[in-house]
């Protein structure tokens, strides 16, 4: 048997290394330092872009068999399913088009009486489709990704849709692909509106009852709130467009010994299965800037003035 | 250096054949996520078992770098915190690391009994990692994950190290 066909080398004396312990604390404390500069200061942002630049190739090798086995399966449907969801979207259609033919004469007459009243226009939203091309992977959050990116100028915050429902808000953006933050995400926050009442709120992404819900969060707790009320964004964030539907209510929890009354509800967007959306341009960039703050008035009495305070 | 009783010459290691190995664990954790098990908590950690692997057979290869960088990698794909899976991957080669002379002197499924632990501290870095910095509990399904990780060591230790169970002269007879 010739020479060095072993693996059996005797270890070096002098070329160790550094020990495991001082690799183990330099390593961690690298570690931390990004953790605390990525989640407390926002700055890794350009790393994330650059290794995600390195990483997409082999993102995109691998999604080849997921996209082939999905295709492969959308073309063995049967034809009877396929059938039913033409007649389901046909169904749809006729029924969206009754509402969508007023439309056009209904924003006519908004923008003629908004003019008459001196209220500035309605906001024009651009909007951009998208494929979710799947679920991130990181299990303590609720993130897709989807394959739009600032290579399609999509901006960061950007709100996205599905056809039924809003269903989160764009994150991340990677020169291809970006991420969305879902509604049901815990530390996703969006402002919405009582369809029925006109009340303003704050609904939260809620994971503790089950998969995918929200929490209607600082409503008092004899607030007029009932089961299957309607959520619509109700545009004060200036990031949603007004009246977009967002959730239902599911379940409502007055507790004598609480301030506030537990509301729960189900987003209607399918957040767990959403395919194709609709990414639209956040309205950000087209809202007046804030006025600047008036100087102070002259104070009437000056000691009321401080308890105010 | 003694050699444990019954134990079998290896052919040494080819360092393309080990990147190659972890590079493809990378790849098929991404298959994972991306085709079979979206965010699934249970899901085991193919890319961790690899790099316990390599860093108790070929410490002076793999070590506690390579497992940083590889779990920088992992953070990027995931979206995760940045840093979270680099300080797990670090936790977990550094416990490697001390097990690594004491380890193959035992048979594979004690082995992977001996491993459990291992993995079990990374996902538990992970977790309370993700607690402090506000994470939702992703649900018990993930304990489950350092079980699959285990029960995974028996078939890294005949993958990963066939290549270097071969003949070392190969002939018309044994072509492998």
């Amino acid at each position: 048997m010739p020479l060095g066909t072993l693996d059996r080398d005797p270890p070096p004396f002098f070329r160790q290394g550094p020990s495991a312990l001082s690799k183990l604390a330099v390593f961690s404390a690298l570690a931390l330092f990004l953790m605390v500069a990525d989640a407390r200061f926002k700055m890794l942002q350009p790393v994330r872009v650059v290794l995600g630049a390195v990483l997409y190739p082999v993102q995109w090798l691998v999604m080849q068999p997921v996209l082939l086995i999905s295709s492969t399966g959308d073309y063995l449907s049967s034809l009877n399913s396929a059938q039913n969801a033409k007649d389901e979207a046909q169904k749809r259609l006729g029924l969206q088009s009754a509402r969508a033919n007023q439309v056009e004469q209904l924003s006519l007459e908004n923008e003629r009486l908004r003019k008459l009243l001196d209220l500035p226009l309605r906001l024009k939203i651009n909007a951009l489709a998208a494929q979710v091309i799947y679920d991130a992977a990181d299990p303590y959050t609720r993130k897709v990704v989807i394959n739009k990116g600032l290579l399609n100028r999509i901006a960061l915050g950007s709100p996205v849709l599905d056809e039924s429902g809003v269903l989160g808000q764009v994150t991340r953006v990677y020169p291809t692909v970006s991420e969305v933050t879902l509604i049901t995400d815990r530390d996703h926050a969006i402002p919405v509106l009582n369809t029925r009442t006109g009340a303003r709120g704050v609904a939260f992404g809620d994971t503790s009852t089950h998969a995918d819900a929200m929490e209607l969060r600082y409503m008092a707790a004899n607030a007029d709130v009932t089961v299957g009320d309607l959520l619509t964004t109700s545009g004060v964030d200036g990031v949603y467009p007004p009246g977009l539907p967002v959730a239902r209510i599911e379940k409502v929890d007055r507790r004598v010994d609480a301030m506030f009354a537990r509301i729960y509800c189900v987003p209607l967007s399918l957040v767990a299965g959403a395919h194709h959306v609709l990414v639209l341009e956040p309205l950000t960039s087209q809202i007046a800037p804030r006025p600047a703050a008036e100087p102070d008035a002259p104070l009437v009495n000056n000691g009321r003035r401080q308890e105010i305070k | 250096m003694i050699m444990r009783q019954g134990q079998q010459l290896l052919l040494p290691v080819n360092p393309l054949f080990i990147w190659g190995s972890m590079v493809g664990a990378l790849l098929l954790n991404m298959f994972f996520n991306m085709g079979l098990f979206g965010r699934a908590p249970g899901v085991p950690d193919l890319l961790a078992v690899v790099l316990v692997f390599w860093t108790v057979h070929q410490p002076l290869r793999v070590s506690i770098g390579a497992a940083f960088f590889f779990g920088l990698l992992m953070d990027v794909h995931q979206g995760a915190l940045l840093g979270q899976h680099a300080m797990s991957y670090t936790v977990l080669s550094f416990f490697a690391i001390t097990v690594h002379r004491r380890l193959l002197w035992f048979s594979v499924p004690s082995q992977a009994a001996q491993v459990f632990p291992l993995f079990l501290a990374a996902h538990a870095v992970a977790l309370i990692l993700r607690m402090l910095a506000g994470g939702a509990f992703p649900g018990f399904w993930m304990l489950m994950a350092p079980v699959f990780e285990a029960m995974l060591w028996p078939v890294a230790s005949i993958v990963l190290l066939a290549p270097q169970r071969r003949a070392p002269n190969p002939d018309a007879n044994r072509p492998l």
